[in-house]
């Protein structure tokens, strides 16, 4: 059944799936409650597949994206949201201003 | 090739511009009431303001409602039928109702929700139901009351002034012209955008963005080495140049830089918004890296009063801020990327966007409201600006300018 939810060469990856999130808000509020420990597991697993997982993700288009291929993909957008968080503060968040009080806003149009 | 610039070689602003060099800043524009009242009457009441991008309305019939506190107004901005950018104050001319209560949206004719009058795009009056009791109605004298409205380079301006003295053309005059011709509409095909209430005065945001003295220390964890090196530590700017009330600032990069692990990853698949390493401004207008400098990394258009644009090889951001009291303001941040053409490219995008949070919108951010909160101890009258701070000194120049006017 979970062998579905990520595309065939990216099974490994399915422990971390609790990342796929699909806003930057409730990414960004996973990244704050967690400790280091739990970023930095993510961190390490997901780099060791980058090279593999961006090959993929550069073999497909941005329109109408299969399930499977979109959550890898939000596998790698949360690893971007964390990357911060390792590689320049070492600790879950920065310093400042609280993002989740920021409110996303798409001002483009939204065509169906 | 240029020298880069560095503390020993570095000029002094003032040096250029002495009627800027002087002793230390007052206080009191940052936290009064009065002032912001002035403010509010002789500037935003008066000047043209950045409201947003044609992308936002590509087709006929697309609108979007801006909210202008700081003119207490709201004002719809619709492409037309003739395929121009038209704005109106959204108001009925029935009884006051706001006709769109949407932010945004696509249709053929304003309708109010109250009595269900409706406007054509163009801000007529078309239809009053039972009209036949609105003795001696005379509608085409009742539209849409309109606002002046006008486009530069995709980037859509407003002027709440019936009557604007000026053109927008006029108004952005060189400044503007340097920036003409940057592929803004190629590198705005998305945007990430976001906005946020801060209990701070409008100048104490822009002036983060006025200069880029701050960046070795306040973003020493995150982006500060991106920019700052060896040779130019506190990050001494290629370029200040005025053209009042506008401004613009030109930013080296550390081209000694190395990446981060996913950094690397995701600059393979785009050009970063942040990181600015090994780009270039070949064919770009003259005010994008207006020195010519090899170690370029962004230059930044102080659009007076509200508005600073960031454009850079490969995308742009803006700053606005938008008054809402003498210590709170509305943020936008926006950052544009070109069309990605594959999942990987967006995996690029979004390494930027959340840099961008984490090194701008939470660090820069950061500062506002702490800074607002002691500003208004009155502990001090007074603060002081260094030579690499002169846009600051320019800008509340630029302000008393107006409010003198």
């Amino acid at each position: 059944m979970s062998d579905d939810l990520l595309p065939p060469d990216f099974h490994d990856l399915a422990s971390h799936l609790a990342w796929a999130l699909p806003t930057e808000h409730a990414r960004r509020a996973k990244r704050a409650a967690s400790s280091m420990v739990e970023i930095q597991t993510f961190y390490d697993a997901m780099l060791a597949r980058m090279e593999a997982v961006l090959a993929f993700l550069a073999q497909h288009g941005v329109e109408q994206v299969a399930p499977a291929i979109q959550r890898l993909f939000l596998l790698a957008t949360a690893l971007a949201e964390i990357a911060p968080a390792v590689e320049m503060y070492g600790e879950p968040t920065a310093e400042g201003l609280d993002v989740l009080r920021l409110t996303p806003v798409n001002i483009y149009p939204e065509r169906v | 090739m240029n020298a880069r610039v560095n503390e020993h070689t570095a000029p002094l602003w003032q040096e250029r511009f002495p009627h800027l060099a002087g002793g230390p800043i007052d206080v009191e524009p940052y936290v009064s009431p009065a002032y912001f009242e002035r403010e509010r009457e002789a500037i935003f009441r008066k000047v043209w303001l950045n409201v947003g991008r044609v992308e936002q309305i590509p087709q006929r019939g697309d609108f979007f409602v801006k909210r202008l506190d700081i003119v207490r107004t709201e004002v719809i901005i619709v492409r037309g039928d003739d395929g121009a950018v038209h704005a109106f104050h959204n108001m009925c001319s029935h009884r006051g109702n706001p006709v769109v209560w949407d932010s945004k949206g696509k249709c053929n004719a304003f309708t109010c929700k109250y009595h269900s009058w409706t406007y054509r795009l163009d801000g007529a009056l078309h239809h009053v139901p039972d009209e036949k009791k609105f003795v001696g109605l005379q509608k085409e004298r009742h539209g849409l009351t309109p606002v002046a409205v006008d486009v530069w380079e995709g980037f859509i301006y407003i002027n709440i002034d019936p009557q604007p003295t000026q053109s927008l053309h006029d108004y952005l005059g060189e400044a503007g012209r340097s920036f003409a011709g940057y592929p803004f509409a190629e590198v705005a095909s998305a945007c990430s955008s976001w906005q946020v209430e801060v209990k701070a005065n409008w100048k104490v945001c822009r002036d983060a963005f006025q200069e880029v003295y701050h960046i070795f220390s306040l973003h020493g964890r995150s982006t500060g080495r991106m920019f700052s090196s060896k040779s130019n530590p506190y990050l001494n700017v290629h370029e200040i140049a005025l053209f009042d009330p506008h401004s613009r600032i030109s930013v080296p990069a550390n081209l000694d830089w190395q990446a981060h692990p996913v950094e690397a990853l995701a600059k393979r698949f785009g050009i970063l918004t942040l990181q600015k390493q090994g780009i270039s401004s070949h064919g770009m207008p003259s005010g994008v890296n207006p020195t010519g400098a090899a170690d370029w990394s962004f230059s930044g258009f102080g659009c007076f009063p509200n508005i600073s644009i960031f454009v850079s090889q490969g995308g742009f951001l803006t700053h606005t801020f938008w008054p809402l009291a003498a210590d709170r303001t509305l943020w936008e941040a926006r950052i544009y990327f070109p069309q990605a053409k594959n999942l990987a490219e967006r995996f690029s995008q979004e390494y930027s966007r959340s840099t961008f949070l984490d090194g701008v919108m939470a660090e820069d951010g950061g500062i506002f409201e702490k800074t607002q909160s002691m500003l208004g101890s009155g502990a001090k009258k007074e603060l002081i600006l260094g030579d690499e701070e002169l846009l600051i000194r320019h800008h509340l120049a630029m302000v008393e300018r107006y409010l003198n006017a």
